[in-house]
């Protein structure tokens, strides 16, 4: 215990148990991606990596990871972008501050599929709300270009509540007197903004990223219920994929390879970030 | 003994009558009724789960038409040629009798069929001096004529979103045009009359301007909606919305025909074929009782009974000679035509995979994404992928 090596004791159990739950499970998911497992037509064998051979070809899963990454950098972007406007805005003080700040989070209160349904019908041509407030006939979820969009949009309603209260926590462990100095100094807002706000802001900023990108890299549910991937599989994101192959045509090798495939861009995104904010950390560390 | 089924639609009263009738005429017998979610995606998923984990927890199972082939395949299914004889099979409809034979062999009895069918509007038909149209041409004539001088009206609507009900209508147009998807299990799904047929329904939105471009996201429900909200001269849905449309506070109660879906010109009108059938789990451990119980619930009586009280439409042909539906479901009986004609979808195990590949190729070609030739030359593809799947 003096010399702090006797902690690894301690960690075990906890490291048995998600081994169980995790690792086990990923290497089960590798070990069936690289079979041609069918249930229905009980084929069940071994061929190497073929399977991944096959995805190379796939225009699906091509078309499928383009989805995803829009769908991604988009709806990230523009979230984060308005998380850090309305948390600007909240940060300020002004009456019913507490209310406001509770009605914001409504949309994020919201279960998914349950908004997901709401949506699908603001968005209808014939009777949805939002042709009736634009004066448009638009078919929102029927054509390519808008689809995909559209489900943006959504997520961004959905999620941006999230990143704002985040960000706000951030924004209020930076000190005032910093502020107070600034302004003594003669720096006007954007220079406050530019040289105090973001930089002491930017360790929350990685926190924020690293979460709404991998949520949005994964995203199933409200896509799933929004368009189910269509029209013509233009909103098809690659969980939908996995799932519509695992779990509706029961190919449990193939689909496990895309499983697979998920998890790695799930875990280069992962790394990528980390790296990033861990440098940030040791920098400041060091310059104390 | 377990009877496992999708929800009842509307009343479950006199389904539950039924089930307590057999339990007094047999005896020993007694039958606990489970009901599955109502998404059919989601019964298919816990029957294939539960049969592949060899489950003896429910003895008959109720099945959409698409499925039997891939359970026969499967070995899930009990063989029921033995309690149905030639003479009996030729009782019931040819499609559903298709839709249930797997190599030969028969694995499920028929229970309530469903087939895509025409709906239009009699008084505006009749206003313009119309009769229903025959072929594809006449329908577009029709409506284009009628649209012209009506305001707020669409002239045809249909189902379009990328789903399986989008297979069931794009195979009226290839049926009735004299194309199909497979032949002897070879995929002939890039043939002209195939692609002729796809453009037709491309057409019909951006040519003919009779079907609004809503239609490509819409299911069953939404276009119902419109209809029945007078918005609409024609529509291609399935036999259940009429019930509704005669209720009461119906917009449209009494205006509403319904006729056989129209073909192209000199080639016959079809039908996708739809409904249930009843099989008996082959991990089942009273399979005699449960022979019992589909024997009573196929019998003339029962589906007559099913057919006076929610309005399943039987499988059997001679009840649509039957005077007490005559009298109390004139609309059934006018279904024999329709349900004489209809098609099963590709009688395949594949067909499961098949049409998760097709849906998207049919919405790009409807919504204009892809031409029908590339469309179909890439659905052409991936079937033959398929196909090849256990060589």
């Amino acid at each position: 215990m003096r010399n702090g090596e006797g902690g690894n004791r301690f960690v075990i159990p906890a490291l048995i148990l998600l081994s169980f739950v995790t690792i086990y499970p990923i290497i089960y998911v590798f070990y069936l991606s690289i079979h041609r497992k069918l249930l229905i037509f009980d084929i069940s064998r071994f061929v190497g990596f073929e399977n991944y051979l096959f995805l190379l070809k796939d225009d699906r899963f091509w078309n499928a990871l383009k989805n995803t990454a829009y769908f991604t950098g988009v709806s990230v972007s523009l979230e984060l972008l308005f998380g850090l406007y309305i948390a600007l805005l909240l940060n300020m003080s002004f009456r019913l501050k507490g209310l406001i700040r509770a009605i914001v989070l409504i949309p994020w209160a919201i279960p998914t599929v349950v908004s997901a349904r709401m949506w699908e019908w603001i968005y209808n041509t014939d009777f949805g709300i939002l042709n009736y407030i634009v004066g448009t006939k638009i078919n929102w979820l029927g054509s390519p270009f808008w689809a995909m969009n559209a489900a943006v949009f959504m997520d961004v309603w959905k999620t941006t509540p999230f990143v704002a209260i985040l960000l706000m926590a951030g924004l209020q462990v930076i000190p005032r007197e910093l502020y107070q100095a600034a302004r003594v100094d003669g720096a006007g807002n954007w220079a406050t903004f530019r040289r105090i706000t973001l930089p002491l802001l930017k360790p929350v900023i990685l926190v924020v990223l690293i979460f709404r990108t991998l949520d949005a890299f994964r995203v199933f549910d409200a896509i799933y219920v929004l368009t189910g991937g269509g029209p013509a599989n233009t909103t098809e994101t690659l969980s939908i994929y996995a799932y519509k192959v695992l779990f509706q045509t029961l190919q449990f090798g193939y689909g496990s390879t895309l499983s697979v495939i998920v998890f790695l861009c799930i875990g280069c995104i992962s790394i990528f970030y980390i790296r990033i904010l861990s440098r940030g950390m040791n920098r400041r560390s060091r310059s104390k | 003994m377990v009877f496992k089924h999708g929800k009842i639609a509307g009343d479950p009263e006199p389904f539950k009558k039924l089930l307590k009738k057999f339990e007094e005429e047999n005896p020993g017998i007694k039958v606990k009724d489970e009901i599955l979610p109502a998404s059919t995606d989601e019964q298919h998923q816990f029957y294939v789960i539960n049969l592949e984990g060899k489950s003896p927890d429910f003895d008959v199972l109720s099945m959409d038409v698409i499925w039997v082939p891939e359970f026969a395949r499967a070995g899930w299914l009990k063989d029921l040629s033995l309690i149905l004889s030639k003479n009996e099979q030729k009782e019931f409809f040819l499609g559903p009798m298709l839709a249930v034979t797997f190599k030969d062999k028969i694995y499920a009895i028929p229970w309530y069929i469903d087939a895509g069918v025409l709906y239009y509007r009699k008084d505006l038909l009749q206003k313009y001096g119309f009769s229903p149209p025959k072929t594809w041409q006449e329908l577009v004539d029709i409506a284009q004529y009628i649209t012209s001088r009506e305001s707020g009206l669409y002239g045809f609507i249909w189902q379009g979103k990328q789903y399986e009900g989008l297979v069931c209508n794009v195979l009226e147009y290839f049926w009735s045009n004299g194309g199909d998807v497979l032949r002897d299990e070879i995929s002939v799904i890039k043939s002209p009359e195939n692609v002729d047929a796809l453009h037709f329904m491309r057409d019909l939105i951006v040519k003919y301007k009779i079907t609004p471009p809503l239609v490509t996201t819409a299911i069953e429900e939404p276009t119902r909606h419109i209809f029945g909200n007078g918005k609409a001269l024609f529509m291609r849905n399935w036999p259940y919305a009429w019930n509704i449309f005669e209720k009461e506070s119906s917009a449209i109660k009494g205006k509403v025909g319904v006729f056989p879906l129209p073909s192209f010109p000199n080639k016959e009108s079809a039908s996708t074929l739809g409904g249930w059938q009843l099989g008996i789990n082959r991990y089942s451990k009273h399979p005699d009782a449960a022979e019992k119980l589909i024997k009573f619930f196929t019998s003339p009586e029962a589906q007559k009974t099913l057919a006076l009280t929610i309005g399943y439409k039987p499988t059997r042909k001679s009840l649509y000679k039957d005077k007490d539906l005559l009298m109390k479901q004139p609309f059934i009986i006018g279904l024999y035509d329709v349900f004489m004609k209809a098609r099963p979808r590709p009688v395949s195990p594949y067909y499961i995979m098949i049409t998760q590949v097709i849906q998207p190729e049919f919405s790009a070609a409807i919504s204009g994404i892809k031409t029908p030739e590339e469309a179909l030359n890439s659905a052409h593809k991936q079937i033959e992928h398929i196909l090849r799947v256990e060589r």
